[in-house]
């Protein structure tokens, strides 16, 4: 189990970098199991590529998605509402996992 | 005689690619690669390209955003990192749809808990 400090996640990517793609892999692996792999790779490689996760306090994840992520996928075709959907999933799946990987669940 | 101008530039570079070779040595070991696409000496901006098996890997985003994030502040002369595993115009990579990485035992269907600080990437 990860020994979790909050203020050692400020500067996450040097100090928690490999339980942020222990839990990044893990909830794409995941995704890709449950739905259409091109839409979950193309959220993986053109959306997540830019986002962030935030420690909230209290075993709480956040992860902030960058501007327009619809608008960010090219090469799949995916309705809006579907893509949202899906989205909003794997954000959770993150969130999740982040839980998982620092002992918080 | 002096044609050393070059000098700083691939200075820059060989630091760029050292940066990566010592912080992100999982790129290699996992069949992907990290390229450099292009330099600009005059605003500090680095392009960099993952391909290989981070095309179709999980922890490429969390990938790029560490090079991303610790690149800047490392080398001094990088004011800012452009990453991206070369899908943004296109699906020429997709043939590495496998996420999971040959030989790795993470498991990853919500079994136990796989927290390790020393996971092995």
């Amino acid at each position: 189990m990860a020994d979790f400090d909050p203020e050692k996640f400020e500067d996450k990517y040097a100090n928690y970098f490999p339980e942020l793609q222990q839990a990044y892999k893990n909830a794409f692996n995941r995704m890709n199991d449950q739905y259409d792999s091109e839409l979950v790779h193309a959220i993986d490689q053109q959306v997540l590529n830019e986002s962030e996760p935030f420690y909230e306090g209290d075993g709480e994840f956040r992860v902030e998605l960058p501007d327009d992520p619809y608008g960010r996928v090219s090469g799949v075709l995916v309705e809006e509402d579907r893509f949202e959907t899906v989205l909003e999933t794997h954000v959770e799946e993150i969130e999740s996992e982040l839980q998982r990987v620092f002992g918080f669940q | 005689m002096s044609t050393e101008t070059q000098n700083d530039g691939d200075d820059l570079e060989d630091r760029v690619t050292n940066f990566l070779r010592r912080n992100f040595p999982q790129i290699q070991m996992h069949g992907g690669s990290a390229a450099i696409q292009d330099i600009d000496r005059e605003t500090g901006e680095v392009s960099i390209a993952l391909g290989g098996a981070c095309s179709g890997c999980g922890i490429s985003p969390m990938t790029i955003q560490a090079i991303k994030s610790r690149m800047v502040k490392e080398i001094p002369e990088v004011e800012k990192v452009n990453a991206s595993t070369g899908m943004d115009g296109g699906e020429e990579e997709m043939d590495g749809m496998s996420p999971s990485f040959p030989g790795e035992t993470v498991d990853d269907d919500g079994g136990e808990a796989d927290e390790g600080p020393e996971a092995p990437f």
